[in-house]
């Protein structure tokens, strides 16, 4: 009997200690506004983990960083929580995600890395009206399909294309024309085939000779046979499209058997602007040259973040910044939009002129879905580092071509 | 005789209208917290009817007629790019692909049929054969234009009854069940029918069926055919669910072992060895992955993976004859 009106005693005093406190403090309670759920996305188990860790590592730290500034203000400064969910390097176990998310209740998802986890999880978003934004994958199927929902800030697959070939030209006419014939080395998978196609395409009408197209699986075990024949080619060029594990393979290949062509010029490498790669294979990995995404130098958030990456014992991969800036991008249409609601953050996105992101893009525009201002950028190994040689606004080094020596 | 017939097909009937009734099961398992939402529920079940129906394929050749195929995956592959590519660059209706898709991949099956039974190839030479094709299949749609090669093929976005796209996810499990009903059903019919006999007999030794009369090319023949067709099927539900196929979708090495693995767990040669296997699998990864996301969080990724292949082991290394012959075993012999 004593022990039951001691609970009761106890408990009365708990509740009104409780009650006085939220009386004594509304400001408190005001400021803490229900959370914004954020979906985020990614392949952390299977082929694509390492890609799927670090696109994670990404959307962490704008979430922190967001959340550490206040929230979002426009909600009351709501702070963003992250849903996460393991696409598993495969497209249904995505959908699959985005389903669980929708029952979460999230406000827009981020993610998904490669192109066929794009493509279904950002269709299953669009059943349930959720904004998505496409952190890298590449296929311009992404955003041909006519989906309201699905909006990718970075550059495709065509852009990337077209941006590489150029490049390519203006570095070859600028060192005198060395480079004629090339060697076209790509995993027959959905990035490598194609980029293969076009670039055959392209380069034969500008005066380049295409040697040979070699393909490969991924993933593939030994490159020495793929090495052997660029020996026996022997050309000016050698063009790589390839993921990490492959490349690696390749230029470490290439480095043993002292093959040595005036460039390797990559584009959309897994490897040639990784600096697990350039760290564990600096003599394999010096002056090779690539097309693909990256952050702008330029800006001083980009060197505060890659510290804050380094020092958790991490490398600097393209897929931190890209997630970093795609995150951002989603919680300033949070912010504008004022809402929760998806329809209203769908709304906000098209409209979007975001600029405060860590890529070397300006303004955000889209259309269609795709941002038109997203562009890639060529970088290039210089004695450990990975510096940017084009576009001339914002390199931080000047090219090494032809490679002698 | 009618009654006999009842009672072969009654707990096949109570099985299916159990699965149907599952629905109204949704509110309260999504109230115990054990799904996120009705859609979490339908979508882990619909893929669980389609793995099952791929499984209840290679059943036919594998589990009945002793013919272990390694590379369902041509099957299933072919259905799945027939109803993506018919609908994608021909404009056939959903609909109208399905059959087309389902005939496909039995022609598939027939012409592998023929090439590896003719050349005598038995055991584990028919599986390698098997694998092989699968894998030159996979090369081929990675390569040519009208798969969409590296590319794969997306199906739009179009949701209606018409297009078999259908707004209530409800909708889509009940075709799947249709599907798996029917082929659940149709193997009742074989084990009970001369044909299905003869297969048996194929399994159990073929030199001894040939020497009693049973063709047996002719058998295997057709048991592989009907395998591939239904296999094909659960490819064209693949597509009509995730509206994206590529190769390594398609006629990857995952499909050929779901198929296989599924009846292997759940009971080899019987009725509903493919269904339960396939729950078991499926439904085993699905709750580790939950159970050890609300332990840990997301903080081990692949961790559930790793408490899965333990399980598999476990269930492997304790019931030899599938699920169901634990079942039986358990139920008092």
């Amino acid at each position: 009997m004593t022990a039951w009106n001691d609970t009761t005693r106890r408990s009365l005093l708990k509740t009104g200690a409780a009650g006085a406190a939220i009386l004594s403090a509304p400001g408190l309670l005001r400021a803490q506004a229900a959370p914004v759920k954020l979906g985020i996305l990614q392949p952390v188990t299977g082929a694509l983990a390492q890609d799927g860790e670090y696109g994670r590592l990404g959307a962490q730290l704008a979430i922190d960083e967001i959340n550490k500034a206040g929230g979002i203000k426009s909600l009351g400064g709501a702070m963003i929580e992250m849903v996460f969910g393991d696409a598993r390097s495969s497209p249904e176990a995505g959908s699959q995600e985005v389903e669980k998310m929708h029952a979460e209740g999230v406000s827009a998802i981020v993610g998904g890395f490669a192109s066929p986890i794009c493509l279904a999880a950002s269709q299953a978003a669009s059943r349930y009206d959720i904004a998505y934004a496409v952190d890298v994958g590449v296929s311009d199927q992404i955003v041909s399909r006519g989906l309201k929902n699905t909006f990718r800030f970075g550059p495709g697959f065509g852009a990337v294309t077209r941006a590489a070939i150029d490049n390519l030209v203006k570095l070859n006419d600028a060192a005198g024309k060395p480079a004629r014939t090339v060697v076209l080395v790509h995993e027959d998978g959905l990035f490598g085939s194609g980029l293969a196609k076009l670039m055959n395409d392209r380069l034969s009408a500008l005066g380049f000779q295409i040697l040979e197209t070699i393909p490969h699986p991924t993933p593939a075990r030994d490159m020495s046979n793929v090495a052997l024949r660029i020996r026996a080619l022997n050309p000016d060029l050698v063009i790589p499209s390839s993921y990490y594990g492959e490349f690696v393979l390749l230029a470490r290949t290439m480095q043993q058997q002292r093959i040595r062509p005036k460039g390797i010029y990559a584009v959309l490498n897994g490897a040639a602007s990784n600096f697990r790669f350039v760290r564990e294979f600096p003599d394999a990995a010096n002056n090779v040259m690539d097309c693909n995404h990256w952050a702008d130098p330029r800006k001083p958030k980009t060197a505060e973040l890659r510290r804050q990456v380094e020092a958790t014992g991490r490398f600097w991969l393209y897929n931190v910044p890209l997630n970093y800036s795609s995150v951002r991008l989603v919680a300033d249409a949070i912010e504008r939009s004022g809402s929760r609601d998806r329809i209203k953050i769908i709304e906000a996105m098209a409209t979007s002129t975001f600029a405060d992101h860590i890529m070397p893009y300006g303004p955000t525009k889209f259309e269609n879905g795709q941002n038109t201002a997203a562009a890639p950028v060529n970088t290039q190994v210089q004695n450990g580092d990975i510096k940017v040689i084009f576009p001339d606004t914002f390199a931080d080094a000047k090219p090494v071509f032809p490679v002698t020596g | 005789m009618s009654s006999g017939t009842f009672a072969a097909y009654r707990p096949i009937l109570i099985a299916i209208a159990a699965l149907a009734a599952l629905p109204l099961a949704v509110p309260m398992l999504v109230g115990a917290g054990l799904f996120a939402g009705p859609n979490t529920f339908y979508n882990l079940m619909i893929f669980i009817l389609i793995i099952t129906l791929a499984a209840q394929g290679w059943n036919i050749a594998g589990g009945y007629g002793g013919q272990f195929s390694f590379g369902h995956a041509a099957f299933f592959g072919t259905g799945a790019y027939a109803q993506a590519v018919l609908q994608t660059r021909y404009g056939v209706n959903a609909w109208a692909a399905l059959p087309v898709a389902m005939a496909l991949g039995g022609l598939v099956g027939a012409v592998i049929g023929l090439l590896a039974f003719r050349a005598r190839l038995r055991g584990s030479y028919f599986a390698l054969v098997t694998l092989a094709f699968a894998e030159v299949f996979r090369i081929l749609a990675n390569a040519t234009p009208i798969t969409g090669g590296a590319a794969g093929t997306l199906v739009p976005l179009r949701i209606g009854f018409g297009q078999m796209q259908f707004d209530a996810p409800a909708a889509f499990f009940y075709l799947a069940l249709a599907f798996v009903a029917v082929v659940l059903i149709l193997n009742r019919l074989l084990e009970r029918s001369r044909f299905g006999a003869w297969l048996v007999a194929v399994r159990e030794n073929e030199d001894a069926a040939r020497a009693l009369g049973v063709d047996t090319l002719t058998v295997k023949l057709k048991a592989i055919t009907l395998s591939a067709a239904i296999t094909a099927v659960a490819g064209a539900l693949y597509t009509q669910k995730f509206l994206y196929v590529d190769a390594n979708i398609a006629y990857g090495a995952w499909i050929s072992v779901e198929a296989l693995l599924a009846p292997i767990v759940g009971g080899i040669g019987t009725v509903f060895g493919p269904l339960i296997g396939a729950i078991a699998l499926i439904g085993l990864g699905e709750a580790a992955k939950t159970v050890i996301h609300a332990a840990f969080g997301s903080a081990v990724p692949g961790v559930d993976l790793v408490v899965y292949g333990l399980l598999l082991i476990v269930v492997i290394a304790f019931a030899p004859r599938g699920l169901i012959g634990l079942l039986r075993t358990g139920g008092g012999r």
